[in-house]
């Protein structure tokens, strides 16, 4: 494997003037789909590298320190998944995982293997853009939301260190068991959470009826938080792997064809 | 078995009577000087001699005769039967008692002896064949063996073993294992399978296949007729082997299970018998042994016949399991091939339509309008793979669930986040059901979640314009039942249970530009039944249609 690692000067951004370009390294054994995730991210003042196969990937990760990793599934020479344990071994950099397979339970063990975030292929530029830039400043963003500084959102507000939630100005009350679930839903914003690691935060280890109720738990505290709980935009149910919590206020929706 | 004058026995009839007639002749010529002791130990000795070599019969006939000489040529007065001395009575009456008596003994002797031989003989057998049935490659090869010896052993004239199957719509048929005729005889014997069973319950093709459902056995008789072997059957196989052999399962052979034959034996008029063959009270095939001439079995026979039963039995079972082993792994390599075709599919169309999508989302953002319809056109063909790779699953039994306990809240939730955006001004409400408490259900999510969107994108494709489709839910009994309803056309009465069929809209004219490929409710009411749940068609009062879905609900034993 001696291919040379492309890289993309993003057009928009050629003196680099603004700041450090992040630097993405994408990971995708087919050349359209890398073509199509870099015509999705190049307009945006990225740097990106590219690699057709998981050796070459994991050498490009650890020769040129990129700020996110997009990463295939299926890799021509070692399993997406043995990619994402090795590069998690040293490194903490976000990491997208791009998969064709529509397995749920293969998207929780990603992220239970460490993945930070995941596009089902075919995707829309767009979406992946999103979750790109939402990894991205989720990285920059010291210290994590809610530390310090109260949480605004909407019509909701969540201050975390006086453990207090206002929605259009009025108190919420949360119960503990809630409480806990919105801490680490906050901990984990803009990513997707799974089940288990929802309850093992909330409950630790302990296994008992309380992790059978969890969507139980949810759905109160979506009822608490949400204008319409039927319709929800901050607790988004990420369907057969756990939950979502949204911070950013949702892109206007494609105008209507 | 048959008492008749072979050669051998007429051989030693003569044999015995020259015997007689030289002792007697020899003894007259010393006659003077001979005791009435030596007499009667000569005799004796021939008189055993017989018996030995021409059995119970010639050793009897020949104390008669010993009698009758010595009486009347060696006890005075000669050549009368009259006795001088009274006390020479005595050693007559002595004498014809101790030879009749040694020849019976040793007649019993012999005949014990040559059982034990048999019995040996069989038991070898036996355990060759339990040996052998074990290790044929193939069950048919160890059948045929033990028809082989079952045929010689009872010097009949066939046996044979059949294999009986059960088909789908319960009727038994059966199919011809193993055959052993005797050398020279190739015809059959008795009715087999063609003709009805003129028996009680005379339902079945043949005496065989009553035998085989019955698990009674049958005797034929030699005019053609048949009858339960009734006597015999419980004892015989009937509903079972004896009480302690079933005890222990299949593995402890039937001793005595056979034993009932001799109440039947002795009727001599049955050419063959029909046994059913069983393995833990299943009857698995049918033994027949038939004999043109007439069947009368020895109770050693019985037992032997009934132990051979057995290993019969076990044959036919081991043939019959392999044959299922290797139709499971059959199924197993077609699975493996379905899994590798699906998991192929689905990459080798994902891929292309993912660069499709991506890069025609890249244009479309630009303001390229022929853009957004190649990507809409994307998304519709993955859907359709999706739908095709569900179908498959469906109908391949290879679908998998993961029931949870999961709450209405965010299956509807994940739903409309799912169509967020409708075209043409429709929107989706959810109505009733606000006042209550969390609805919980156990169900996949999933596939769920797929029934309601599909029912979502359903109903958008059929409301006009600017009208809203409702989604309800509410706890009904033991289900969950959701409601999604618009107020589009609705489906004629003749056509409500056909729109669950696969490809129906297009083959029916409704609208097949909208994007549906008439799998969307198929695979909808198929994932619904997978989890016990349901979907089903209601027209709507004041026009428009009702799908009415339902998961099977949960209780939550819990404060909030």
């Amino acid at each position: 494997m001696s291919r040379i690692l492309e890289e993309t000067p993003s057009p928009s951004d050629p003196g680099g003037s603004g700041g450090r370009q992040p630097s993405i390294l994408v990971i995708e054994d087919e050349p359209r789909v890398r073509q199509a995730v870099r015509e999705a991210l190049a307009g945006d003042a990225n740097r990106l590298l590219e690699a057709g196969d998981g050796a070459e990937g994991l050498l490009a990760a650890e020769s040129h320190r990129p700020d996110l990793v997009v990463l295939d599934l299926g890799l021509p020479d070692r399993d997406g998944f043995e990619v994402l344990r090795a590069l998690r071994r040293w490194s903490s950099v976000p990491i997208i995982v791009l998969t064709a397979r529509h397995a749920d339970d293969d998207k929780v063990r990603l992220l239970d293997a460490g993945a930070d975030d995941y596009v089902t292929k075919p995707f829309s530029s767009a979406e992946l853009r999103a979750r790109v830039h939402a990894q991205l400043r989720r990285a920059r963003m010291t210290p994590l939301p809610g530390g310090d500084v109260p949480v605004a959102v909407g019509d909701l507000t969540i201050d975390l260190a006086r453990r207090r939630v206002t929605r259009a100005g009025e108190a919420v009350h949360l119960t503990p068991t809630e409480w806990g679930l919105l801490e680490t839903l906050l901990e984990h914003a803009g990513r997707p959470v799974t089940h288990r690691q929802l309850f093992s935060a909330v409950w630790g280890n302990a296994s008992g009826d309380a992790q059978h109720y969890l969507r139980v738990y949810v759905a109160h505290l979506r009822r608490k938080l949400e204008a319409d709980p039927y319709n929800p935009r901050r607790i988004l149910t990420e369907p057969g792997v756990g939950y979502r919590l949204e911070l950013d206020e949702p892109a206007t929706p494609a105008a209507p064809g | 078995m048959k008492i008749g004058l072979a050669p051998s026995t007429i051989r030693s009839w003569l044999l015995a009577a020259l015997a007689l007639a030289a002792a007697t002749i020899g003894m007259l010529a010393v006659r003077s000087s001979l005791d009435r002791a030596h007499v009667a130990l000569v005799y004796l000795l021939i008189v055993l001699c017989g018996s030995a070599v021409g059995g119970r019969a010639l050793g009897v006939a020949l104390a008669a005769l010993s009698f009758f000489l010595f009486n009347y040529f060696f006890l005075p007065p000669y050549r009368t039967v009259a006795v001088a001395n009274p006390l020479d009575w005595l050693v007559l009456a002595a004498f014809l008692v101790t030879s009749v008596i040694a020849a019976q003994l040793l007649d019993r002797a012999q005949e014990r002896a040559a059982a034990a031989e048999r019995h040996a003989n069989e038991v070898a057998r036996l355990s060759a064949l339990g040996v052998e049935t074990l290790n044929a490659v193939r069950a048919e090869e160890a059948l045929g063996a033990i028809a082989d010896v079952i045929r010689s052993t009872l010097d009949v004239d066939r046996c044979e073993v059949y294999v009986a199957a059960r088909d789908p719509a319960a009727a038994t048929s059966l199919r011809v294992m193993a055959v052993a005729r005797r050398p020279g005889i190739a015809g059959e014997v008795g009715d087999v399978t063609r003709g009805r069973a003129s028996v009680a319950g005379g339902e079945s093709d043949s005496l065989m296949t009553w035998v085989a459902e019955h698990g009674h056995a049958m005797a034929e008789r030699l005019d053609g007729t048949s009858r339960i072997a009734s006597r015999i059957a419980p004892r015989l196989g009937g509903r079972g082997w004896p009480r302690d052999a079933e005890k222990d399962g299949d593995t402890a052979p039937p001793g005595d299970a056979i034993a009932g034959l001799e109440t039947w034996h002795d009727a001599a008029d049955t050419r063959s018998l029909a046994i059913p063959l069983q393995v833990r009270g299943r009857t698995v095939g049918v033994l027949r042994i038939a004999n043109a001439a007439g069947l009368t079995l020895r109770p050693d026979q019985h037992q032997f016949l009934s132990a051979l039963a057995y290993y019969a039995a076990l044959g036919v079972e081991r043939s019959r399991l392999t044959a299922e082993a290797e139709r499971a792994e059959a199924l197993r390599e077609v699975d493996r091939l379905r899994s590798a075709f699906l998991a192929s599919v689905s990459h080798d169309l994902r891929t292309p339509l993912t660069s499709i999508k991506a890069i025609a989302n890249t244009i479309a953002s630009s303001g390229d309008e022929r853009a957004a319809v190649i990507e809409e056109e994307a998304d519709r063909l993955n859907r359709f793979v999706a739908d095709l790779l569900d179908l498959s699953r469906l109908s391949g039994g290879a679908l998998r669930l993961q029931p949870e306990l999961e709450t209405a809240d965010d299956l509807i939730g994940a739903a409309r986040e799912r169509v967020r955006a409708l075209p043409g001004g429709r929107r989706i409400e959810v109505v009733g059901h606000d006042a209550g408490g969390v609805l919980v259900g156990r169900f996949d999510f999933v596939h769920s979640l797929h029934v309601l969107v599909n029912l979502l994108e359903n109903a958008s494709r059929y409301a006009p314009p600017d009208t809203p489709i409702e989604i309800s839910v509410e706890r009904g009994g033991d289900v969950l039942r959701f409601t999604v309803s618009d107020r589009g056309p609705g489906i004629p009465e003749h056509d409500r249970e056909r729109v669950f069929e696969p490809f129906y809209s297009a083959a029916h004219g409704r609208p097949s530009d909208s994007g549906s490929a008439g799998l969307g409710l198929s695979i909808a009411r198929g994932l619904a039944e997978a989890q016990g749940g349901a979907l089903r068609y209601e027209p709507r009062p004041g026009g428009g249609s009702v799908f009415v879905f339902e998961l099977p609900a949960a209780d939550v034993h819990e404060e909030f």
